[in-house]
């Protein structure tokens, strides 16, 4: 009895990790507000269009992905990770490299583009600031940096990611043109006089409510994560200030079960209609050019790809390949 | 299964010959256990030592490096603090618990169970809308007028602590309350008798009966501090990391296997010789038996 229960159960185990048949593909991202939105966006028209189910799965997990890879067990066919991974991973031989004729890149922004990943949305760190909690909101990086004029904590995204060293830089007074390579020392150096004042944010709802609850009223954190709290009824201001931009990837691993029907579906997902649709309901960019012409003026006006006058862009190939080195120095700077 | 059914239903009893050979049926469960627990293990040693390139570089990069070490050191400092609140907290709570009347005693056990059956990832959001700068005890205390800036309660050790000792509490007091509920009253009473005062008969009586205890508790506490991550990572600064938070750095964002491994199986022989330890000056036998 007892021997049967137990090979039922490793059984079922199987069976639960078992591939995904061919009609159907199994998605990653990132969980929350942002995977429901590119459930609605992208894969029910796609299983409306092609009959292909979507399987959603996540949240995207890079020590897992790297396992699946290397085991040549596979079960994820898309997945959604930041740009600074899709390129590393890339570069590492982790990745399939992405079928440009079944994906029309003709309308795809060139700078999320690579042979291994397209973008999947992109967002900015902006200067976000909760107005009802303090006298004046930040409006530079420098402000942000300005524990005189500015009193109280601020927050920052605590993993190891584009965003953060660029924010210290340029409010250090670096030039934004002259931002690569990263100096780090002297980003930990200007990020050592802030460090008491510091809260950090390890995801996007961590952020808002750090915000909302005036915790740390003002920091860096997604555009997305500010539309969310203004429709909660805070008032809000955001700075987009040199915004520093940063995309989301989608990538197909090494040995996906389904790879084909993955292009199909990275095709439909990069398509002016869904990323447009998408957008409106993340608040973050369209990284296909066409989608802004779909969407109503007002809604378009508060994405990153209408602030670009003072726009910053972080460079991720120069992220993937120190992506590594940084962490390190990172994470060692933090628990100092 | 101790019974089966005959062909009309009814339940009979086993035989005894098929009851006392008890080997065969552990076969499956040791399997599980082999498959599941020892195997990865074993694929995350083999791991430390092969990546990314065979030796022991990942061990001599962590013990060599200042940073790493301050976070094995923060682990110990949070886990001891924590074990030390836990059991005096947790001693007054079950030696409440094991003489009042039977009626509260379920009321308390229903509330300790309640709070541990509660989501983990709940209760520490909850602490941290209780401890933030802007939270319900900090509005109380400026209320009061009793501090005029708010304390820093949380993103520090001050925080974690806090967290951790609140979610240990139920592994403490559930071992001890077990273990004074077997104390005879009466030896309390004849140690009285011979002119022990309150103190001695806590000290000289008591403490050294619930000893077993108090050991067997405070090391599922330590141990398990030693390994949280939810806690610390949610209600501490990045400055008072703990090792767990480590592993899943070099795990989850930095994709470096070798390091996690080598953190992660530190870890366990840490916890391992613990465990040994405990064994070694206690005993295996069941806590508050002799």
């Amino acid at each position: 009895m007892k021997t049967t229960f137990a090979f039922a159960a490793v059984a079922a185990f199987v069976a639960v990790s078992a591939p995904a048949k061919a009609d159907s593909l199994v998605f990653s991202s990132w969980g929350g507000t942002t995977q429901d939105a590119q459930k609605a966006a992208w894969a029910s028209p796609f299983t409306e269009k092609t009959g292909i189910t979507v399987v959603q799965d996540g949240p995207t997990d890079y020590g897992k992905l790297k396992a699946m890879v290397e085991a040549g067990e596979v079960n994820w066919d898309v997945v959604d990770v930041e740009g600074d991974y899709a390129a590393q991973a890339g570069k590492n031989g982790q990745l399939e490299k992405l079928d440009f004729s079944v994906i029309d890149k003709s309308k795809l922004d060139p700078r999320f583009v690579t042979d291994y990943s397209v973008g999947s949305f992109y967002y900015s760190f902006v200067i976000g600031c909760n107005a009802d909690a303090v006298k004046a909101c930040p409006k530079t990086w420098a402000d942000l940096f300005d524990t005189a004029k500015f009193p109280g904590k601020r927050t920052f995204y605590k993993w190891s990611a584009p965003g953060v060293i660029e924010a210290a830089l340029l409010a250090d007074g670096v030039p934004a043109d002259k931002l690569y390579p990263l100096d780090l020392d002297r980003a930990f150096k200007k990020l050592d006089t802030i460090k008491s004042d510091i809260v950090w944010w390890s995801g996007g709802a961590q952020s808002q409510q750090l915000l909302a609850s005036a915790e740390a009223p003002f920091g860096s954190v997604w555009n997305g994560r500010m539309t969310a709290l203004a429709a909660t009824g805070i008032k809000v201001e955001t700075s987009w200030e040199q915004n520093i931009t940063a995309a989301d990837a989608l990538v197909v691993p090494k040995g996906a079960p389904n790879a084909e029907a993955a292009m199909k579906f990275i095709a439909l997902a990069t398509s002016a209609e869904p990323q447009a649709a998408l957008a409106k309901a993340t608040g973050y960019a369209p990284i296909n050019v066409e989608s802004a012409k779909l969407m109503d003026p007002e809604t378009a006006k508060t994405l990153p790809d209408q602030q670009t006058a003072s726009q910053v862009n972080a460079d991720m190939n120069y992220w993937a390949d120190n992506r590594d080195a940084i962490g390190e120095k990172w994470y060692a700077w933090q628990a100092k | 299964m101790s019974t089966y059914s005959d062909a009309s239903g009814a339940i009979m009893p086993l035989p005894k010959a098929r009851r006392a050979t008890g080997f065969g049926g552990v076969v499956p469960a040791l399997a599980f256990v082999g498959i599941f627990f020892v195997v990865p293990v074993v694929v995350l040693l083999l791991r430390s030592v092969l990546e990314p390139v065979p030796g022991l570089g990942n061990y001599a990069q962590l013990i060599g490096s200042a940073t790493y070490l301050k976070i094995f050191a923060n682990t110990f400092i949070v886990s001891g603090f924590v074990t030390v609140i836990s059991l005096l907290i947790g001693f007054p709570v079950a030696w409440a618990l094991a003489i009042m009347p039977g009626r509260l005693t379920s009321v308390i056990f229903a509330i300790l169970l309640l709070s541990m059956w509660t989501n983990l990832l709940a209760r520490t959001y909850a602490w941290m809308v209780l401890l933030q700068r802007t939270g319900l005890i900090n509005k109380m205390l400026m209320g009061m007028g009793l501090v005029d800036q708010p304390l820093a309660l949380v993103n520090n050790l001050t925080g974690v602590t806090i967290g951790m000792t609140y979610i240990m509490l139920p592994f403490i007091i559930l071992p001890l309350y077990g273990v004074i509920k077997k104390i005879d009253p009466s030896t309390l009473q004849a140690a009285a008798l011979c002119g022990a005062n309150r103190w001695q008969c806590l000290t000289r009586v008591l403490l050294p009966l619930a000893m077993p205890g108090m050991a067997a508790g405070a090391l599922m506490v330590f141990v398990m501090s030693l390994g949280y991550f939810v806690t610390p990572s949610l209600l501490g600064g990045t400055a008072n990391m703990m090792l767990a938070e480590l592993i899943a750095q070099f795990v989850q964002s930095l994709v470096n296997w070798g390091m996690g491994g080598a953190a992660a199986l530190v870890l366990l022989v840490v916890t391992l010789s613990l465990y040994a330890a405990q064994l070694r000056f206690f005993g295996s036998q069941n806590p508050g038996g002799r």
